[in-house]
C-alpha cells in the first residue's frame, strides 16, 4: 500500500520562521567543537589529532553557517511549523522526565544494587509512570507479577543461558 | 560427487531441522534491541562443537540469516534497531508501522530478506572465487572513499535541512572518537571520565538514540503506541508480494549491493543497508517519500543486510577473511571443527561447502514461513500490551541489551544519556540517523584516512594515492554522483522542458 505523505512541518521552527531551537542549538555544538578542538591540544600524536580536529572545525563552519542562515532567511508563514515548546506542552513533562530519571537512577545504582534488583526498581517507577488506565484490582495483581515475571525471565536468559556476566551488587555479595 | 547430490545431503531431515531451528533461534534473538547478529552466532557457536562441519555450518548460517532479518522487527514496531544492519528498516519500518501498515512493513521485510538471502546465497555459489579477489583489492584509502560515500547519505536522512545533517554528522563522527584512538592509542575526549574510556558503543548509542526518545514520548500520553485498525488484515501476504513485484529492480539492486559490500571485510550489514537505501532514495520516482513510510525503503534495507550474509561468506570461506563480524565468529568455529578455509576449500572440501551453501538457501526459504508468523506474533504482541507493560519491558531491554554488548554499566549510563540528547535535538530540528551515520562511518573513515596518508606520505604521493587508484576513482565517481544527482537530474528536466516547448 502506498499512501501519499502528508505535508509535515520541519521540527524545531518557531512560530514567525525564526528558528530559535536550531540557533540555540547551533551555539550549544560551537561549545562542543569548540572543546573538542581544545582537547587535541593535549594530544602527541599527529594520528589522533588531525581527524577529530578537522571534524570539530568543519562542525563550527557549519554551525556558523546555520546561525548565519537563520538569522538572515526571511520570516516563512507564522502558523505553518510547529515548535520544540509545543512539542513539550504535547504530553506530561514530568512523566517524561520520570521516565530519563527510572532508568538513569537505577543504571548508576547498579553497583551497588545489582542489575536484578536496579531492574525491578526501573521497571515498576516505569511501569507507573505508563499507567493512564485505572488500577483495578486485578491490575494491581497481574502487572507487578507479570513485570516481575519479565525482569526474572530476561535475568535468567542473559545470565544463566547467555552467561552475561550481570552484576550482583556491592549490597549482595 | 554431483551438486545434486550436494543438494540431497543438505536435505537430511537433520539439516532441515538445524535450519529452521537456526533460523526461528537467530529471528528471536535478532528481534531484542542489543543482541546483534554476532551475538547470536556466538552464543549458540559451542553447541556446533560436536556436529559434523556441514551441519554445524548450515546451523550457524541460519542463525546468522535469522538474526539479520530480526532485527528488523523492532526496527519496525518500536523505532529501535534491534541489529545495526537494520537501522535503514526504522526510516520507513516505523513510519509505516504508525500509520497502521506494520503488519504490512513486516511482510515485506521478511519477503525482501529471502529475496536478498537467496541472492546473497547464488553470487557465493556461482562467483565467490572471483569475487574475493574484490575483497583483496580494497585497501585504506578505499576504505576511506566508501566511507566518504556512505556520509553522501546524508543529504537523504537530513529531512529537507542539509545544515543540520551535516552538523548531526560530525557530532556522530566526534562521538566516534571519544576513548582510546585506534592507530596511536591517545586517548581523546574523555575529560578525565572513566565511563567514556572505553568509547561510544555503536549499538548502545543506536539503542539510547533512536529508542529512547521514542520511549520518552510514550510515557507522556495515553495515546496508543501504533495505530491499530478493527479488522484483522492477516499477513498482507498478497499485498507485499504485489508491492515487491513492483518493487523487483530496487530488490534486485540492493540485494547485488548488499552481496558487494558483504564480501568488503569490516563494512558489514549497516553499511550495506544505508548505501542500498541512499540509491534506492536515488533512483525512485517517489524520492520524496522515503522516510515518511515509503515501502521501497524496507525493501531495500531488509533485502541488502540479508544479501551481506552470503556476500561476507565468500572471502571468509576464499580467503579466510572474515567479510563481516558474524563470519569471524563463523571462522573460528570452522577451525576448531578442524576445516581450513582458503581457495583449496571449493575443490577439496566440496562436500562441506556446497552443502552448507545449499543449506543456507534452505534456511533463507524456510525464512519465509518462520519469519511471517514470528512477525505476525511480534506485530499483535505489541499492538495489544497495554501500555504500562510495554514501555517498561522495552526499557528494561534496552537496559539489559546495552549491558551485555561490553558487560559495561557505562554503556547503558551512555545509552540513556544519548536518548536524552536525542530527544532534545529531535525538537530542535536534528535528525538523530546523520549522527548514528558519523558514529559508524567514523571509525572506518579515520583509520582508513590515516592509513592510506601514512603509506602515501612514505611514498611521498598522496595525491596518487587518494586520488590515482581505479577502484577509489570510482568511488569517488559514485560519491560525485550521489552528490550532485538532485541538481542533475533537475538540469536535465528543465532542458527536456525547454526541447519539448520548442
Amino acid at each position: 500500500m502506498r499512501t501519499e505523505a502528508k505535508k509535515r512541518p520541519e521540527a524545531g521552527k518557531t512560530r514567525g520562521g525564526i528558528d530559535l531551537a536550531g540557533t540555540l542549538s547551533a551555539m550549544v555544538f560551537i561549545v562542543l567543537a569548540c572543546l573538542a578542538l581544545w582537547d587535541t591540544t593535549s594530544m602527541t600524536d599527529s594520528d589522533s589529532y588531525v581527524f577529530p580536529w578537522a571534524i570539530a572545525a568543519a562542525m563550527i563552519v557549519f554551525c556558523i553557517l546555520l546561525i548565519v542562515y537563520n538569522l538572515t532567511r526571511a520570516a516563512v508563514g507564522a502558523g505553518d511549523s510547529e515548535g520544540p515548546e509545543s512539542s513539550l506542552n504535547h504530553g506530561s513533562t514530568p512523566r517524561r522526565v520520570g521516565l530519563v530519571v527510572a532508568m538513569l537512577g537505577p543504571a548508576l545504582a547498579m553497583p551497588w544494587t545489582g542489575f536484578l534488583l536496579s531492574g525491578i526498581i526501573a521497571f515498576g517507577a516505569i511501569m507507573l509512570l505508563a499507567m493512564y488506565d485505572p488500577w483495578t484490582g486485578r491490575r494491581r495483581i497481574v502487572f507487578p507479577l507479570a513485570g516481575l515475571a519479565i525482569v526474572l525471565g530476561f535475568y535468567t536468559l542473559f545470565s544463566k543461558v547467555l552467561l552475561v556476566p550481570l552484576p550482583v551488587g556491592i549490597w549482595f555479595r | 560427487m554431483t551438486g545434486l547430490d550436494y543438494l540431497w545431503q543438505a536435505l537430511t531431515p537433520l539439516n532441515i531441522l538445524l535450519a529452521l531451528a537456526g533460523v526461528v533461534a537467530g529471528t528471536i534473538i535478532g528481534s531484542l534491541p542489543g543482541l546483534t547478529a554476532t551475538m547470536a552466532v556466538a552464543v549458540l557457536v559451542p553447541i556446533t562443537f560436536s556436529m559434523e562441519p556441514a551441519s554445524a555450518l548450515i546451523l550457524m548460517g541460519a542463525i546468522y540469516t535469522g538474526a539479520i532479518y530480526g532485527g528488523a522487527y523492532s526496527a519496525i514496531l518500536l523505532n529501535t534497531p534491534g541489529t545495526p544492519s537494520a537501522i535503514a528498516t526504522t526510516f520507513d519500518g516505523y513510519p509505516m508501522a504508525k500509520r497502521g501498515d506494520g503488519d504490512l512493513a513486516i511482510t515485506l521485510a521478511c519477503i525482501s530478506s529471502v529475496v536478498g538471502g537467496l541472492i546473497g546465497a547464488g553470487f557465493l555459489f556461482a562467483l565467490a572465487p572471483p569475487l574475493a579477489e574484490v575483497a583483496l583489492a580494497f585497501g585504506p584509502v578505499e576504505y576511506f572513499w566508501l566511507a566518504v560515500f556512505g556520509l553522501t547519505l546524508i543529504s537523504a536522512l537530513s529531512e529537507g535541512n542539509l545544515l543540520k545533517g551535516l552538523i548531526g554528522a560530525c557530532f556522530g563522527l566526534l562521538l566516534a572518537s571519544v576513548g582510546v584512538a585506534e592507530i596511536s592509542a591517545d586517548i581523546r575526549f574523555t575529560f578525565g571520565s572513566q565511563v567514556l574510556l572505553g568509547g561510544i558503543e555503536t549499538v548502545s548509542a543506536l539503542i539510547g538514540l533512536y529508542c529512547i526518545p521514542v520511549m520518552i514520548d510514550l510515557v507522556a500520553t495515553p495515546d496508543r503506541h501504533l495505530k491499530v485498525t478493527t479488522e484483522s488484515k492477516g499477513f498482507r501476504l498478497r499485498e507485499a508480494l504485489v508491492i515487491s513485484w513492483k518493487g523487483k529492480f530496487n530488490l534486485i539492486r540492493s540485494s547485488v549491493i548488499g552481496t558487494l559490500v558483504g564480501i568488503l571485510p569490516g563494512a558489514g550489514g549497516s553499511i550495506a543497508g544505508l548505501v542500498a537505501y541512499s540509491e534506492a532514495r536515488r533512483s525512485s520516482r517517489r524520492s520524496a517519500f522515503f522516510g515518511k513510510g515509503e515501502p521501497d525503503g524496507v525493501q531495500a534495507t531488509e533485502s541488502a543486510n540479508n544479501a551481506t550474509v552470503g556476500g561476507g561468506f565468500i572471502p571468509t570461506l576464499v580467503l579466510g577473511i572474515p567479510g563481516t563480524p558474524p563470519d569471524a565468529v563463523i571462522l573460528g568455529a570452522l577451525m576448531i571443527q578442524g576445516v581450513r578455509t582458503g581457495p583449496s576449500l571449493f575443490t577439496e572440501n566440496g562436500s562441506i561447502v556446497y552443502t552448507f551453501i545449499y543449506g543456507l538457501i534452505l534456511a533463507t526459504v524456510l525464512m519465509l514461513p518462520a519469519g511471517l508468523v514470528i512477525g505476525r506474533y511480534a506485530y499483535k504482541t505489541i499492538i495489544t500490551i497495554p501500555k504500562a507493560m510495554l514501555v517498561p519491558t522495552v526499557a528494561f531491554m534496552t537496559m539489559i541489551g546495552t549491558y551485555a554488548i561490553r558487560n559495561s554499566i557505562s554503556d547503558v549510563v551512555i545509552m540513556i544519556v544519548l536518548g536524552v540528547v536525542g530527544w532534545f535535538i529531535n525538537r530542535f530540528g536534528f535528525s538523530p540517523s546523520p549522527i548514528v551515520l558519523g558514529l559508524i562511518l567514523g571509525r572506518i573513515a579515520e583509520q582508513g584516512f590515516v592509513q592510506a596518508w601514512t603509506i602515501g606520505a612514505a611514498g611521498e604521493d598522496l595525491t596518487g594515492m587518494f586520488f590515482g587508484r581505479p577502484i577509489s576513482l570510482v568511488i569517488i565517481v559514485f560519491t560525485l554522483l550521489s552528490l550532485f544527482y538532485p541538481l542533475i537530474r533537475k538540469r536535465w528536466s528543465a532542458t527536456g522542458a525547454v526541447q519539448n516547448a520548442d
